[in-house]
């Protein structure tokens, strides 16, 4: 009984419908009373198939498939039809897969699911729409993301230090030149490509009837068959040192980031011994996590201190990442919310020696009993809806994973020993060997503190108890080890130029 | 012992209030309410089958509530406190059972509440009321920690630093008011948050005032049984003494003439108009007001003409959008429009100002309006999936009325509404001596 409840929490009763030909994409998950109908449409395709010099095209084309005209209604028709249903035909585009996703209550049924087949399979591409959302991305680029979004900016310059002349490398929505370079042909020219039979999955969850999923499937499988031609997974170039960028701007606090690639993807016993260590350095949004503990609750520095273990995009607006970011090469990273840039080398050195200790040390006993009951309940959290549950199933189709994730991780924390987790902190996990990411101004005094390992001591303007005082000193002086010609500055409208 | 209960029971609790036995209602799910004797009200709304329970602390006391001088954003530092722990359960005890049991735990603060919540499995909701009861009445903290919250505070000011929609919101807020409290934001004026370390004392005056049972209403929502509860509230809360100090807010004075700012932002930003009218008073039988939360999107949303307009065809803004939303007292009926070259701001506003004409002086069709309701209807419906998003749309409702009653109330006078009315609502709220006019521009073209 307790399996089961389980079960329904985490989303495991679906199944796929492998008994047709061609069905073996249709992912299905039923719930007998739930009002509403979620669908997710798939591909398998994202920016790493972006051509060169055209970054951005992926995220291009999906955007102007769902904010644009179809081939039987232009955009503020499709916006007009959807109005009344409080519904919307959403996109999300990542390294290596597209998603739109919709809801509609079941009196809508019929009338939203026309609209979303139209959207996603007749496309106009019309010239009007290009230019109104090719703006959007450039605007986007040029302002929000340089100037208006810190802790988004510092996560995206990471990736891309870290996977420097990949196909990861590129922020999804490109640089500013490639976007400039995009023309509408090449937005037909990329839908024609991959949105293919090959590469789309279709998702109903909720209150839908079986025919209606037949009926998907047989309107999905129309699209003309392609070449699926997988990307190959990137290969991160191998990191010596404590490589920096900085991202120069005048701001009053300096957001941190950094991190290097694991190689261990969701599914892998490996996987869920690093989450589970991961968990206890860095839980996302919660005072859980153990940086949290030394930076924000002991000492006051920022807003919130994490670590991850994969892809968690906007992360600063949500408690959970989405479904559907899933990454062959995904990487470990620390992401320091914004400190006074007085502090910035200090609380670097927090980080990592944080860090330091985990991989040494291991977790205790304790930690890890405490971060296995946690998690227990926690990742009950992480898909509560009809939809998340259906991007959970949708990605363990990625990442092969039969018997679901969710209850994959559950088994997963007990059986796991703390010996297989600290076995595996070392394996895939250093502290020496990572690339950083600053934004943050006077960019020289930061090199120059990071080259020559200055002390970087920290006073308050409240009393701190005797033990935050000691370790201060300790931290103050942790050793960082920079050489000069691994320090890379960058103006923030340099950034994602192209 | 247990005979003694029911006695005690009867005499604390008010009648259950059941949704579905008092006809047809737009709220879908059966709900009680009870009241202890010293004022604290819980409501109860079962949700079976997910195996969780949201549990959600609304403090009826927001940024609002702040009306001394130099005390502003500690309705939102009390978010933080309130997890510095008490005698019995020492922060680090607080956490570690939170952690235990798994539970997705966090707070929000906004002009009207003070939200906390635990979304946690259904066998631990004891667990949960034994804590959270326990932080609401017996919270203690010393002077050294809750100067270093202080500095976390002022981190998540910080954090918000980059944004222009940050800094073009407080200054609209300080233009727009005079008198009342919504003149700050949550976060407060930075001034008072650098001042925050000092004032200690005042921080356990604040909590002694609004941190008591009249004041909060507790929301349960989920997989439980309300018969297994009720014994427990009495248990847990029924000791929490009374004696909630109402705040003192001067009515902001009506508004004669329109407000006009210019903002600079330092990096690099499309150009924003922010036009926000005085709006009214959240009531949910109040047509007026009912009508204006759709006469905001009707005007100015993503159907609206003036959209399509602006947006799609002629494509001189990125976005604009309406938001005539709901607030204790008269708040702002904003509308926020990204504009694409410096150029076209004087066209934009000018093409704002045409469509509130526009609305005072024609009517809006028939089919328009039942569009709206119809979207306003099944939105809120579609969002009532999960026990946390029941939850949190309830808090919001229980901070503006006390209860959720006005979920159906809203609904109804919704109905109701006529497009005479939307044409009502258009000549009272758009009215150019009601607003504020905010332009920001960046410092880099």
């Amino acid at each position: 009984m307790k399996k089961l409840i389980l079960s329904l929490i985490l989303g495991a009763v679906l199944f796929t419908m492998g008994c047709k030909e061609n069905q073996d994409r249709l992912v299905l998950l039923p719930v007998a009373d739930d009002p509403t109908v979620s669908f997710k449409v798939v591909f398998n395709v994202g920016s790493q198939n972006d051509p060169a010099g055209k970054e951005g095209l992926a995220a291009l084309t999906a955007t102007l498939i769902a904010e644009g005209s179809t081939k039987k209604h232009t955009y503020e028709e499709v916006l007009a039809l959807l109005y009344p249903m409080a519904a919307d035909v959403s996109e999300q585009v990542d390294k290596e897969m597209t998603v739109f996703s919709g809801r509609t209550h079941k009196d809508n049924l019929d009338a939203f699911y026309g609209l979303l087949k139209e959207v996603v399979l007749e496309p106009a591409f019309a010239e009007v729409d290009f230019v109104r959302v090719k703006n959007d991305f450039q605007n986007y680029v040029r302002t929000t993301l340089r100037y208006s979004q810190d802790e988004e900016l510092g996560k995206e310059a990471l990736y891309e230090f870290i996977f420097a002349e990949t196909p990861y490398e590129h922020n999804e929505e490109g640089y500013v030149k490639s976007l400039q370079a995009i023309t509408v042909e090449d937005v037909r020219e990329f839908y024609k490509k991959h949105y293919t039979r090959e590469n789309v999955v279709v998702g109903l969850g909720g209150g839908f009837e079986r025919p209606l999923a037949d009926r998907a499937w047989k309107d999905f499988d129309t699209l003309p068959a392609g070449d699926a031609s997988p990307v190959p997974a990137p290969v991160p170039g191998k990191i010596e040192g404590i490589q920096v960028k900085i991202i120069e701007k005048d701001v009053q606090s300096t957001a941190i980031s950094f991190g290097f690639p694991i190689g261990v993807t969701r599914g892998s016993r490996d996987f869920y011994a690093l989450a589970i260590a991961t968990s206890w350095l860095g839980q996302h949004r919660t005072s859980f996590a153990h940086l949290y503990q030394v930076i924000r609750e002991a000492r006051g520095l920022n807003y919130g201190d994490y670590a991850y273990i994969e892809h968690f995009p906007m992360s600063h607006g949500a408690s959970f990442p989405p479904p559907n970011v899933a990454r062959r090469q995904p990487i470990f990273q620390v992401w320091l919310r914004p400190v006074p840039n007085e502090t910035r080398v200090f609380a670097f050195r927090a980080a990592l020696r944080e860090l330091r200790d985990l991989v040494e040390n291991g977790m205790t006993a304790e930690e890890f009993e405490l971060t296995r009951k946690f998690l227990k309940g926690y990742t009950l959290h992480y898909a509560p809806t009809t939809m998340m549950k259906l991007g959970y199933a949708i990605d363990d189709r990625f990442y092969g994973i039969e018997e679901g994730h969710w209850l994959r991780f559950s088994r997963m924390l007990d059986e796991l020993t703390r010996e297989e987790v600290n076995a595996a902190l070392r394996k895939h996990f250093n502290y020496e060997n990572l690339k950083a990411v600053f934004i943050t101004p006077d960019a020289e005094g930061l090199k120059s503190a990071l080259v020559n390992n200055a002390p970087s001591p920290i006073t308050y303007a409240s009393e701190k108890p005797t033990e935050v005082i000691e370790e201060d000193k300790e931290i103050s002086i942790y050793p960082i080890v920079v050489k000069p010609e691994n320090v890379t500055i960058v103006k923030a409208d340099e950034v994602f130029e192209g | 012992m247990r005979l003694l209960l029911l006695p005690l029971l009867l005499l604390f609790f008010g009648a259950p209030v059941t949704a579905r036995a008092q006809g047809e209602r737009f709220f879908p799910y059966d709900y009680e309410n009870l009241t202890l004797e010293n004022g604290f009200k819980s409501i109860l709304v079962p949700m079976k089958g997910s195996g969780l329970v949201a549990y959600y602390t609304v403090v009826r006391t927001g940024s609002r509530d702040e009306y001394e001088p130099g005390k502003t954003g500690f309705a939102h530092f009390f978010e933080h406190m309130m997890f510095r722990g008490t005698k019995k359960y020492p922060a680090s005890a607080y956490n570690r059972l939170v952690s235990e049991m798994g539970a997705e735990a966090n707070a929000f603060t906004g002009d009207d509440l003070t939200g906390y919540y635990m979304v946690i499995p259904s066998e631990k909701l004891e667990t949960a009321m034994d804590l959270e009861s326990d932080r609401f009445q017996n919270l203690t903290y010393e002077e050294a920690p809750f100067r270093t919250e202080a500095g976390a505070v002022y981190g998540e000011y910080r954090k918000n630093l980059a944004s222009p929609f940050r800094l073009a919101y407080e200054t609209l807020l300080k233009t727009a008011f005079d008198k009342h409290t919504y003149k700050h934001t949550t976060m407060g004026f930075e001034e008072d948050i650098k001042r925050m370390p000092e004032l200690y004392e005042f921080s356990k005056s604040f909590f002694d005032r609004y941190y008591r049972p009249e004041n909060c209403v507790l929301l349960i929502v989920g997989d439980f049984e309300p018969a297994a509860v009720k014994p427990m509230l009495e248990k847990y809360y029924g000791g929490w003494k009374p004696g909630y100090v109402a705040p003192t807010i001067t009515p902001e004075p009506p508004q004669t003439a329109e407000r006009q700012v210019d903002v600079t932002y330092t990096g690099r930003t499309l150009p924003l108009v922010w036009i926000a009218y005085k709006g009214g008073a959240f009531d949910p039988t109040d047509k007026s007001v009912v009508s204006a939360y759709l006469l905001g999107d009707l005007a100015f949303g993503e159907n609206s003409e003036l959209y399509k307009k602006l947006a799609i065809r002629e494509q001189k803004v990125e976005s604009i959008n309406g938001d005539f939303g709901f607030s204790r007292d008269q708040k702002l009926y904003g509308i926020t429009a990204r504009v694409k070259d410096e150029g076209d701001i004087p066209y934009v506003i000018g093409e704002i100002d045409k469509t509130a004409e526009k609305f005072a002086g024609e009517l809006v069709s028939r089919d328009d309006l039942e569009n709206i309701k119809k979207r306003s209807r099944y939105g809120y419906l579609m969002s009532l999936d999960t026990p946390e998003r029941v939850g949190s749309r309830l808090a919001r409702t229980v901070a503006l009325t006390g209860g959720i009653e006005a979920v159906d109330q809203l609904y109804a006078t919704m109905a109701a509404v006529t497009v005479q009315d939307i044409q009502a609502a258009a000549r009272r709220y758009l009215q150019k001596e009601r607003r504020t006019v905010l332009v920001l521009k960046g410092a880099k073209s």
